[in-house]
């Protein structure tokens, strides 16, 4: 229990120190695409929302809740990512 | 099996990042980052699709068209406000979550502090990122600034809670009330023209919310993806800070500008007509745009296309250069030139064409005040003091295309409007060029 947690942790530090490097070069002009691509992916706690959702029992108001993270998360990845692919696209028509 | 797809997800995640680097490869970078997304969504299911119903399925295919619908319909100048609330979204989502683990599981002590954590940071950017869409369509003026500042000392604490409480449901909502109106007030004080610093930082905190789900629910994959996010987002917030000589506690303190410090001139600007503009365009060899939220606001994006070719077409150079926080998100100007087929190898940044400005025959000033304001070099009393900018003032002629006199953001007087080489066009920017274009077919 220990150890995955510490394992975990390092996985966090790793992730976080290539997020870090490999955006510190982007350049300027692609700071909206990016952001908006970033956007989209932080909508992967749907998949948190994925694991929850058959174990919430019973009660209805969470269940609601769960479903309203579900169309939250979607609507995030989906739209994100498309709106992504409009911005470069604009990129790549002039290259 | 799970394990393998999990790790090629990640490893698509750390690739697509990369790929963002480049203007040529940032196209599959999206490709790459959607099939990583695909792959952990698949695999969250773990091969067993029975145990959910259709309810479930409903709700994700409802909300996925809609995501499809939206965002093919807003327009490009609308996209910090977009941006900013699918932001939010993913901030709700990774809340919504951390309650239901509250409320639903009886967690050990430390997940309690792990889903307290994410449940704030999740509401919080929810209600910052919806306010921070309404400041940016205008609907919402600045903020009592004390009842903000007490907020952001009561949030902090309400964060260690579970160590001296017991949890209970009640506390639980208070708690969510609590982050949800710090968030309000938080945005709510915060000027319009730091909202690229804004929505950079809750796209940040919509990452950190996401991966501290990802420690409630022992997922990886959502660690990392929520990591990488957190990371870039900070680092575009300490870019944009930086660009602005200002920290982010700076920043989010809000109240920035709007006073008068300095809002006279001692003497009237020399004002210009489109035809004198056009004239004076045709006999330059170089010219350099600088475009500012004044661009986006008039729409002007596809008059700046055709005045591009026009100069073009008489073999005049043109360049544009954009401050790193023009507009409204980082990376704003880039977007709208993009869209009317601008080359992105036209559009400079500071660093690369401050030194070109001295040699610079015409710069039009387009919709941009402080970032061109040359107080910022000389005058220590000035609240944008220290602020890098575009050295425009250097150039041989400067032709601000601006409705009036007043102040931008920062709220002081701009001494290059009545500089001796500066002339001033008064006209909405979309109006102003097309009018100097008119004009040069007569020229």
């Amino acid at each position: 229990m220990e150890a995955t947690f510490l394992l975990t942790l390092l996985i966090t530090f790793l992730a976080s120190f290539i997020g870090y490097e490999l955006i510190s070069k982007i350049p300027q002009t692609l700071h909206t695409p990016l952001m908006s691509g970033s956007n989209a992916i932080s909508g992967i706690t749907l998949i948190a929302a994925i694991l929850i959702y058959p174990e919430v029992g019973e009660s209805q108001l969470l269940k609601i809740i769960v479903l309203i993270a579900i169309a939250f998360a979607t609507l995030n990845i989906v739209g994100g990512f498309s709106v992504t692919g409009r911005i470069l696209e604009m990129f790549k028509k002039n290259d | 099996m799970i394990e393998i797809i999990l790790l090629v997800s990640s490893v698509l995640f750390i690739f697509a990042l990369k790929l963002f680097g480049r203007p040529s490869t940032a196209h599959r970078a999206n490709t790459f980052a959607m099939l990583a997304m695909a792959l952990a969504v698949f695999s969250a299911f773990n091969f067993d699709f029975s145990k959910y119903d259709s309810t479930f399925y409903i709700t994700i295919v409802a909300s996925g068209l809609l995501g499809v619908l939206i965002s093919k319909r807003v327009q490009m100048t609308q996209m910090p406000e977009l941006v900013g609330l699918f932001n939010g979204f993913g901030g709700g989502a990774s809340g919504a979550i951390a309650y239901v683990e509250l409320s639903g599981n009886s967690l050990p002590l430390s997940d309690v502090f792990v889903a307290i954590f994410s449940m704030v940071v999740g509401v919080f950017t929810f209600s910052g990122s919806l306010v921070a869409v309404m400041k940016l369509r205008g609907k919402l003026n600045n903020f009592n600034k004390k009842l903000a500042d007490i907020f952001s000392v009561f949030l902090p604490t309400i964060i260690l809670i579970p160590a001296v409480l017991e949890m209970d449901d009640l506390l639980i909502e208070f708690i969510i009330l609590v982050a949800l109106i710090a968030g309000i007030i938080r945005v709510a004080v915060i000027g319009g023209a730091d909202m690229p610093v804004v929505i950079a930082f809750l796209n940040s905190l919509s990452g950190i919310a996401a991966m501290s789900a990802g420690f409630i629910v022992n997922s990886i994959i959502l660690i990392v993806a929520g990591a990488l996010v957190g990371a870039s987002g900070i680092i575009l917030t300490l870019l944009m800070c930086a660009a602005m000589n200002r920290t982010l506690v700076d920043v989010l303190k809000g109240g920035f500008g709007g006073t008068d410090v300095n809002n006279e001139y001692d003497k009237d600007p020399i004002s210009t007509s489109p035809e004198d503009v056009a004239i004076q365009l045709s006999y330059a060899e170089s010219v350099v745009i600088v475009p500012g939220y004044g661009m986006a606001v008039a729409q002007a994006q596809a008059a700046v296309k055709e005045l591009t070719n026009t100069l073009k077409d008489k073999n005049i150079e043109v360049k544009f250069a954009i401050h790193p926080v023009a507009g409204r998100m980082p990376g704003h100007m880039n977007v709208l030139l993009a869209e009317v087929d601008i080359d992105y190898e036209d559009m400079y940044t500071l660093e690369d064409i401050n030194s070109e400005f001295s040699s610079t025959d015409v710069v039009i000033v387009l919709g941009a005040n402080d970032v061109v304001n040359p107080l910022a070099r000389t005058d220590e009393d000035s609240p944008i003091y220290g602020m890098p900018i575009l050295d425009v003032d250097l150039a041989n002629q400067v032709i601000v295309i601006k409705r009036s006199m007043s102040p931008g953001y920062a709220g002081i007087a701009n001494p290059l409007f009545i500089n001796d080489n500066a002339k001033m066009l008064f006209a909405d920017a979309k109006e102003g060029l097309e009018n100097i274009i008119k004009s040069f077919e007569l020229v």
